[in-house]
């Protein structure tokens, strides 16, 4: 797994709020395949590289020249480690949508929202406080990500 | 219609856990002193330690280490130190640590005197430590 260099942390914020609202059209239309679309950019991020994110490039063109330059830096691998937990929830909820599992679905999307949401709104990821609660509890999700 | 319940039940728990982390940040907590695991008994020095725990995908470890090292350094008979317990989740477990940062203050005999989950608050974790320092 290739590492990412540290990022503007304003970044991410940014597309926690894109991937906040792709997730609650999802919710309110059931729109299975933006779910799917949703669940590939998560795998993109999370397993190949973090610049496949549109989101960033959306940032550093269109947002970042507009705001005060800042010289703080997050490192990647906890980004990354959040995008892998969205994206295990993103394809339950697609696995449960497109399966007619509609309650699924929905459970597994809103789980991922309250997830992207606190990471937008408060810079907060959940996955990574928690990490060594996952690796105890799911000892499969955790620990591909720490090879 | 689901989806709109399912949309503002999500907004709603967000909001509870928003809160929830935010009050419990840095908060400082007691809990019995247990047998230390060899990794952190070697980081043991004179006076207190603080051994802060993190993993590699913790973004807050770092303000924590910040606001650490700096209170050490400033703090006689107060040192330091990271453990970054990633690939050490037994260690973890032996402490009763699910969250990072997570620091325990120690005595150089290993008794714990507390803890702190999330990033710690300078003033509020020094005056607790103030009775254990020379």
């Amino acid at each position: 797994m290739p590492k990412d260099a540290p990022v503007d942390p304003r970044g991410p914020r940014f597309s926690a709020w894109m991937t906040t609202v792709v997730l609650a059209v999802v919710l309110l239309t059931g729109w299975w395949r933006l779910l799917a679309a949703q669940t590939v950019l998560f795998a993109m991020c999370a397993f190949i590289s973090l610049k496949l994110n549109p989101w960033g490039h959306v940032y550093r063109f269109a947002i970042q020249p507009r705001l005060t330059p800042t010289t703080e830096r997050e490192e990647a691998a906890p980004l990354r480690f959040a995008q892998g937990v969205g994206f295990v929830f993103a394809l339950i909820g697609t696995l449960g949508y497109a399966t007619g599992l509609t309650t699924l679905g929905t459970v597994a999307t809103a789980l991922a929202l309250v997830a992207a949401l606190l990471n937008a709104a408060l810079g907060l990821c959940l996955g990574c406080e928690m990490y060594l609660l996952l690796r105890r509890y799911a000892p499969a999700l955790a620990r591909p990500q720490s090879q | 219609m689901t989806g709109v319940w399912a949309l503002l039940g999500a907004l709603a728990v967000a909001g509870a856990i928003g809160v929830l982390l935010k009050v419990r940040e840095g908060r400082i907590y007691r809990r019995d002193s247990v047998d230390l695991p060899a990794p952190v008994r070697d980081l043991l020095a004179p006076g207190v330690t603080l051994v802060q725990l993190s993993t590699t995908f913790c973004a807050p470890c770092r303000h924590a280490k910040v606001v650490l090292s700096d209170l050490a350094d400033r703090t006689d008979g107060l040192s330091h130190a990271e453990l970054d317990v990633t690939n050490l989740p037994d260690v973890a477990a032996q402490l009763g640590v699910m969250r990072t940062p997570t620091t325990l203050a120690l005595t150089a005999d290993g008794v714990e005197v507390l803890r702190v989950g999330g990033v710690p608050k300078r003033d509020s974790l020094l005056a607790a430590l103030q009775p254990h320092l020379p």
